[in-house]
């Protein structure tokens, strides 16, 4: 298969992808609080800027430890989430470049989401409290359920490619992107999105019941990066998917670097609408349905793509 | 500019409410009326710049709001609700404080360097009675370390003392229960009702809206949630009409809803026996799924729940006697329960502790 044509962008550009980054997961933040609003009977406008009136709040308010915190660590765990959302988009493509064109990007990727794994876990244990340690557990049993079929969905559009590299993934949906004939595999991916940016229905560990679970005692800055970071995981989940299932760039009229924004885009704003429609999903019952029907549902899309592959030399 | 920046800030404020026995409807005017400014609920106190507390609290419960104001990171504030109709000004008042530099800046001097380096009421002593602030032996910063057990599979566990209540988002009024937790399950209970009073719990519909609405908070599903909190707003301000569609709606979403089934069916299922063993009423049987949808029911207006609204009828006194035996019952209910189906099973019987000091006023 040819190699895709890809540039590496000179390093300042990173700069600019974090900013890309912060807006999608501001306007996925924006995007909710409307959502909320309606719901709740309040004018949406009131919605539309209470990230931004949150965030300001958050600026605001005192750092708070808890008695024998383990500070560094808690910190890391918040602080982490956003820099593994960067490394994930790191490896996207936008138009012609990518801050880093890996051979093996799918698998950057995969690792970058293992990394959330820790993250959320030290953000939980960190704090020295009961209910925060529960909610992190809590993330740990979730991400059992979820990180296999996610990993087998990440497979199958790399089987179809030929290829572990971002931009041979994009470039081989030609004409047929992999969300028509691999929509198991898309269904798979996305659910392991919202998963892993702990929203929706997959938000149990930060549970209300656990009053917050891993957020239980951050304040402040600590609060905001955490949650901050929640909103870059689901925007870096979006906008790896259009490389990987939508057909990466392709599109009339407009460049290319215009489509995988409007793609990634129209994903996040579909993921933050469907989430609300659905109550959370108790650890225990997805561990269920991870392993029991996800799973053997991912593998069997993974024996088409395969016999597909094969089929066509 | 950084007069602007304060304004905005103000609007992103959390709000913490503790709440009293017998103060559902003054919460519940509080939760309407920051929801209406643009503020929300926070769900512990690292998260709320604002403390809310809804009725009057007794000593026991009042120490706990205490120290829960000593958790709040600030700036924070602190008002208290007695009626309804007071909820949006206290607010006000709440806002005032919030946007008061000087006199934040004094608070923030007077509490030192950090937690336990002691609140401005000083160290009086009366803060050891959740029995783990005392000095062991293997206490790094005076916290003993976990006791271990035989869980239910055999295994050797820590097992922590944690206690659910009194200040908790979606918890009955002043209870607590002090749970020793192998893990995330709920090995063993002990229940106890910390004494305050309130204005009421309102009608005996709007309080099953509450309940639902708290239920479905608790079930992560916050579109419902804050239907069924519509709905209940409606139902206090007597206007049925307008709860009777929301609630038609909610109910049909709720009952068609194949998640929220998966996730409540089975759930603390409480049969004839079960009920007849504990002394409880007949609409509690089920499980958290077939609760909910009476909660609904009963919302919209089924004789299920009765004379709540009046003191002094025979039925009132047959749901006192009814909360009362949920309360009596939950330790036995939420054992070997994890913490998030405990929860739930909590919030599906939705107890209204002690009624029979809500007259008791001071």
């Amino acid at each position: 298969m040819a190699e895709a044509a890809v540039e590496t962008a000179a390093a300042p550009w990173a700069l600019l992808a974090a900013v890309l980054l912060g807006a999608l997961a501001l306007g996925a933040a924006c995007l909710d609080g409307v959502l909320a609003a309606c719901a709740e009977g309040v004018p949406a406008r009131v919605g539309l800027r209470a990230p931004v009136a949150r965030t300001a709040a958050l600026l605001r308010q005192r750092r708070r430890t808890t008695v024998a915190a383990d500070g560094l660590l808690q910190r890391a765990g918040g602080g982490g989430l956003v820099v593994a959302a960067l490394l994930m988009v790191a490896v996207v493509p936008l138009g012609g470049h990518a801050l880093a064109d890996l051979p093996a990007g799918v698998v950057w990727f995969n690792a970058m989401d293992v990394l959330v794994w820790a993250l959320v876990w030290l953000a939980g244990w960190g704090g020295d409290s009961a209910l925060a340690l529960v909610g992190g557990y809590r993330f740990l049993a979730q991400a059992l359920a979820y990180e296999l079929p996610l990993m087998f969905a990440l497979t199958a559009p790399a089987v179809a490619a030929g290829s572990l590299r971002v931009a041979d993934v994009a470039a081989a949906q030609d004409g047929l992107w992999h969300v028509v004939w691999m929509p198991v595999a898309f269904a798979v991916y996305c659910a392991g999105v919202v998963a892993f940016s702990v929203q929706g229905p997959f938000a149990p560990p930060a549970g209300l019941d656990l009053a917050g679970g891993v957020l239980t005692e951050a304040s402040g800055a600590d609060r905001l990066l955490l949650q901050a970071g929640r909103y870059a995981l689901l925007a870096a989940g979006a906008a790896f998917a259009v490389p990987l299932f939508l057909g990466g760039g392709a599109g009339p009229l407009l460049p290319g670097w215009a489509w995988v924004l409007l793609k990634a885009g129209l994903l996040l704003a579909a993921l933050v609408v469907l989430r609300r429609r659905v109550p959370a999903v108790r650890p225990d019952r997805f561990l269920e349905a991870g392993w029991l029907v996800l799973l053997p549902a991912v593998l069997l899309q993974l024996l088409v793509v395969a016999v597909v592959v094969v089929g066509r030399g | 500019m950084g007069l602007s920046l304060d304004r905005l800030a103000l609007g992103g404020t959390r709000v913490l409410v503790a709440e009293a026995p017998g103060a559902r409807v003054v919460r519940a005017a509080v939760e309407r009326a920051a929801l209406g400014r643009g503020w929300g609920l926070a769900s512990s106190p690292a998260q709320a710049g604002v403390l809310v507390v809804c009725g009057a609290p007794q000593q026991r419960l009042q120490e706990a709001v205490d120290r829960v104001w000593d958790q709040l990171p600030g700036p924070r504030a602190r008002v208290g609700v007695l009626v309804p109709q007071d909820a949006a000004p206290a607010l006000e008042r709440a806002a005032g404080h919030l946007a008061d530099r000087a006199e934040q800046r004094r608070d923030a001097d007077a509490r030192g360097a950090g937690p336990g380096a002691g609140g401005e009421e000083g160290d009086d002593g009366g803060h050891g009675d959740d029995g783990d602030m005392s000095d062991m032996g293997m206490a790094p910063a005076g916290v003993p370390l976990a006791g271990g057990d035989e869980d239910r599979d055999g295994l050797e566990m820590d097992v922590l003392q944690v206690p659910l209540g009194p200040v908790l988002p979606a918890w009955p009024a002043g209870l607590v229960l002090r749970c020793a937790l192998h893990g995330d399950v709920v090995a063993s209970a002990e229940v106890e009702v910390l004494a305050g009073s309130g204005p009421g719990g309102g009608s005996a519909a709007s309080r099953a809206a509450d309940g639902a609405a708290r239920l479905l908070a608790l079930a992560g599903w916050d579109d419902a949630a804050a239907a069924a909190r519509r709905a209940r707003d409606a139902l206090l301000d007597g206007d049925d009409a307008r709860a009777g569609h929301v609630l038609e709606g909610l109910r049909r979403r709720v009952a068609r809803s194949r998640a929220l089934r998966w996730q409540l069916r089975g759930l603390g299922r409480l049969d004839g026996a079960a009920l007849a063993e504990h002394g409880l009423p007949g609409r509690l049987g089920g499980d958290v799924h077939d609760r909910l949808l009476a909660l609904l029911d009963a919302a919209a207006g089924d004789p299920r729940y009765t004379g709540e609204g009046d003191p002094d009828s025979a039925a009132a006194a047959d749901a006192a006697a009814a909360d009362a035996a949920v309360v009596a019952a939950l330790p036995a209910l939420v054992a070997g329960l994890d913490l998030a189906a405990a929860r739930l099973v909590v919030a599906s019987l939705d107890p209204e502790p002690v009624p029979e000091r809500r007259v008791a006023r001071g």
